[in-house]
């Protein structure tokens, strides 16, 4: 019944240890925030569930399979897909192009020589409807080097989405914006959500981005598994109030 | 049989310890600025042909002590002026800025001093051979490898104990650290790249007096210090030190059964260790990778 | 279809209609400017060169110094066949760009995890091992004096006969065939989905990895397809000279080819080829006037990553985008 289960994991950097035993199990549909103050080990976390490190300890199930073991480009394959807290995309292409690439890949067509006429508009289609999905469609052609961290970050939300993931990993999407562009990419993220019926864990600092969108959230400290619950729950949790505004709460 | 294979080994030790104290200085340049130095062999003939113009004046030694910290002044105006331009940027740049200036060096020898090989004299003292068994090494080969020993020593304590030297090893690992720490790492690496050429320019003298000097001299020394490096494992001083004497002794031990193929073992062993640990034999994962 | 009518594809229309312009009709117009024939044979090939290397560098940013390696064994190849083999100028070619394509194939499984600085480092070492063997194997390559003699043999070509070995300009057409069936697949391949991949890798190789692209499978494929490229060129090279040299697989070979590339614009699909031709004659006329060209050659290649990084076309490019 759970799309992903992350069992027990660790990591260790010789004696630091970022990750310290943590456990998650994410429903099909969810939407799971993980918050926690600075250094608290979500974005290695992230990385442990994307294959970007291997775990020192412990599993992770997705979609009942056991993908510890599987390369970064593996697990995209069987449905992942993730954006970065430094905003990763190809930034002397323009979004249209960006797009395209991920539609290709995502389509199994990275090796062909070349495409039919049915295949490139197939792709064409696809890449529209991304377009008009986040708003971008002013700015398609356009560099995504030259375009607003907004707009950068949307695209890259877009092409983890032209990957056909059910699962979709969001590191700090709302990370260095101001309110309109904050609320631009919450409004998108919940689209996504909603329409696309995506399963989507996401690493915020922002509260109200937080409150707004998540069904559950996971609360980190220095590595350690500190909260779950619903966002009434953990606003109430008085040890989660503690670690982040200090004993003084 | 044996005395041969002795003789051979011993050296290839010695031939080991010149490409040591070449590659060492390429190292260290890698290491900490990742730029591959091609202008290294530039810098070893300078070393040289400025000892050969020293030596009426200065004599031998004077000449072996001044040439080196002359050649790193010249090499730590270079570092000033155009190599610290493209730190940051693409490798592809500081590899064709190197590039080009291994040319200018070479050709500017040539300008200078002339086209032909100029002699280099050293004292008769060293010129003697030890024994009439060990003909072949001679006072010279015996002192170039103490000079070579006693620098790299010299090298290490400076690493491991002065303060600059432990900056320059922090920075090979972790430069935004060291920086963020409050280091001038603009300073650090001018006076790393000054060190590196440093050993180039010794190393040209030494090459001079046992070879004479030419100014395509250079060139020749820069794949086996390249190779040294490589099979030693990139960012890593020791196995700079053990891959040179490796491919030294290897190739002298050739020497012995193929000697055609002295120089090929080099290229086979570095082939060896890329399939069986590219990394290299002291080579972290992820360095420079 | 209508892609066809907006400005930026009537631009590079009209560029391209001028670029085969001037190549189709160089014999003609090079003497007006103190050129020859061959010089522009010689130009073409080495362009061929500078975009094989660049295939890889400006469209997959894979800094491979070594290239030249590829160039040589594909002269060596050519030159074999036509001195031991057969006289037949295809059979050459053919041997020259497989005998490089391949070789480069094994290689490159070898090095491919490697990145950056050290993948260059060992490129160049390993371009130096095929030099080293030209160099030595002198019983088969010449060794020093380099393999000859051979030469390109006229083609038959069932109606009537091409004699590529005395006619200068017949020979110019029939490089200039090679060159537009080698740019023609190059361009292919740039346009692919492969070649897009080609691109993400040059533009975010980590990104490109969370897209689920096989990163080090692709630059391999990459790296063997410019080595194919380039031992073509390399077996052209060698119709070119009659001669094979193996100072053509030195690393200096190969950084020469690097800053062809790079002068002329490593982002443009023919930024090389204009690199090449300013690269030749610069060097042609340098060489003429003073034994100590090198040090010119040097400061060319300071000068060009100081001041022109982008290569000429480059900095066109950047001009008219802002």
């Amino acid at each position: 019944m759970s799309l992903l289960q992350v069992k027990n994991v660790s990591k260790h950097f010789g004696s630091l240890i970022a990750v310290n035993n943590i456990s998650m199990t994410v429903k099909p549909g969810e939407l799971r925030a993980i918050i926690g103050p600075n250094g608290a080990g979500k974005t290695t976390f992230f990385n442990l569930i994307t294959g970007f490190f291997r775990p020192t300890a412990g599993r992770i199930i997705f979609e009942g399979r056991d993908v510890t073991e599987l390369s970064p480009a593996r697990r995209v394959w069987c449905g992942m897909a993730r954006t970065f807290q430094v905003t990763e995309v190809f930034p002397e292409l323009t979004v249209r192009e960006n797009l395209r690439i991920a539609v290709e890949v995502a389509s199994g067509m990275r090796l062909r020589p070349w495409l039919s006429q049915i295949d490139d508009e197939k792709i064409r289609g696809r890449v529209r409807e991304l377009i008009d999905m986040s708003g971008l469609a002013a700015k398609a052609d356009r560099q995504v080097g030259e375009l607003s961290h907004g707009d950068q970050r949307a695209t890259e939300i877009m092409m983890a989405l032209a990957l056909n993931p059910r699962l979709l990993l969001l590191d700090e999407p709302t990370a260095g914006m101001g309110d309109q562009e904050t609320y631009e990419i919450t409004q998108l993220i919940r689209r996504l959500h909603k329409d696309g019926k995506l399963t989507i864990v996401l690493i915020e600092h922002d509260m109200r981005v937080v409150f707004h969108l998540a069904d559950r959230i996971m609360v980190l400290d220095q590595g350690k598994f500190l909260a779950e619950g619903t966002p009434p729950e953990i606003a109430a949790n008085k040890a989660v109030q503690t670690a982040y505004l200090g004993q003084a709460a | 049989m044996t005395q041969l294979l002795l003789f051979n080994i011993t050296n290839g030790l010695i031939i080991g310890a010149f490409y040591v104290l070449m590659a060492i200085g390429l190292s260290l340049i890698l290491n900490l600025s990742n730029v591959i130095n091609f202008a290294h062999g530039g810098f070893l003939v300078v070393g040289g042909y400025i000892a050969y113009t020293l030596e009426p004046y200065l004599g031998f030694w004077g000449a072996l002590i001044a040439s080196p910290f002359l050649t790193a002044i010249i090499g730590l105006a270079v570092e000033k002026t155009l190599i610290s331009r493209v730190y940051g940027r693409d490798p592809l740049y500081s590899l064709l800025l190197t590039f080009g200036l291994a040319f200018i060096l070479e050709d500017g020898t040539r300008v200078i001093w002339g086209a032909n090989g100029k002699p280099f004299t050293i004292p008769a003292a060293l010129a003697q051979p030890l024994s009439n068994q060990f003909f072949f090494i001679t006072s010279y080969r015996l002192f170039m490898v103490v000079v070579v020993v006693v620098t790299i020593v010299l090298l290490f304590m400076l690493l491991r104990y002065t303060r600059a030297g432990i900056r320059i090893r922090a920075g090979t690992l972790d430069l935004e650290t060291v920086s963020a720490l409050g280091v001038n790492v603009r300073a650090l690496r001018s006076l790393n790249f000054a060190v590196g050429i440093f050993l180039a320019g010794l190393s040209g003298v030494l090459a001079g007096g046992q070879l004479g000097l030419e100014p395509t001299m250079g060139a020749g020394l820069l794949m086996p210090s390249f190779i040294a490096i490589i099979v030693g494992g990139v960012g890593s001083l020791t196995g700079t030190l053990v891959g040179g004497l490796l491919i030294g002794v290897a190739s002298g031990v050739t020497a012995v059964f193929f000697p055609a193929a002295s120089e090929a073992i080099m290229y086979v062993l570095m082939a060896a260790v890329l399939m069986v640990r590219p990394r290299g034999l002291f080579g972290e994962e992820g360095m420079l990778t | 279809m209508s892609k066809l009518f907006k400005p930026d594809s009537r631009r590079k229309l009209a560029a391209l209609v001028a670029i085969w312009t001037a190549l189709v009709l160089a014999p003609f117009w090079m003497p007006l400017l103190g050129g020859y024939t061959a010089l522009g044979t010689r130009v073409l090939v080495l362009g061929l060169a500078a975009m094989s290397v660049n295939f890889l560098l400006g469209f997959t940013g894979v800094l491979s110094f070594g290239h030249a390696a590829w160039f040589g064994i594909g002269a060596y190849g050519c030159g074999m066949i036509l001195k031991f083999v057969a006289l037949s100028t295809p059979l050459g070619i053919l041997a020259g760009t497989l005998a490089g394509g391949l070789a480069g194939a094994v290689l490159g499984a070898l090095i491919v995890r490697r990145r950056g600085v050290y993948f260059a480092m060992v490129t160049i070492a390993f371009g130096q091992v095929f030099y080293y063997i030209a160099f030595q194997w002198s019983s088969v390559t010449g060794g020093d004096d380099g393999l000859r003699p051979f030469y390109r043999q006229p083609l038959h070509l069932g109606i009537a006969t091409l004699d590529i070995l005395n006619d200068a300009t017949a020979f110019y057409y029939f490089v200039l065939v090679c060159f537009a069936l080698a740019s023609a697949a190059m361009a292919f391949i740039l346009r692919s989905p492969f070649g897009r991949t080609m691109l993400a890798i040059r533009e975010n190789e980590r990104r490109a990895r969370f897209l689920g692209i096989p990163v080090e499978l692709h630059i391999w494929i990459a790296f063997t397809l410019s080595c194919f490229f380039m031992a073509y060129a390399g077996s052209l090279y060698a119709l070119v000279n009659n001669f094979a040299d193996p100072r053509g697989l030195h690393y200096s070979q190969s950084g020469d080819f690097v800053m062809m590339a790079v002068m002329g614009g490593m982002r443009s699909f023919w930024g090389p080829l204009l690199g090449a031709i300013l690269f030749v004659v610069f060097q042609d006329y340098v060489s003429s006037v003073t034994i100590n060209w090198q040090i010119f050659i040097g400061f060319l290649f300071v000068l060009v990553v100081l001041f022109f990084p982008r290569g000429i076309l480059g900095a066109i490019r950047h001009r008219v985008a802002s």
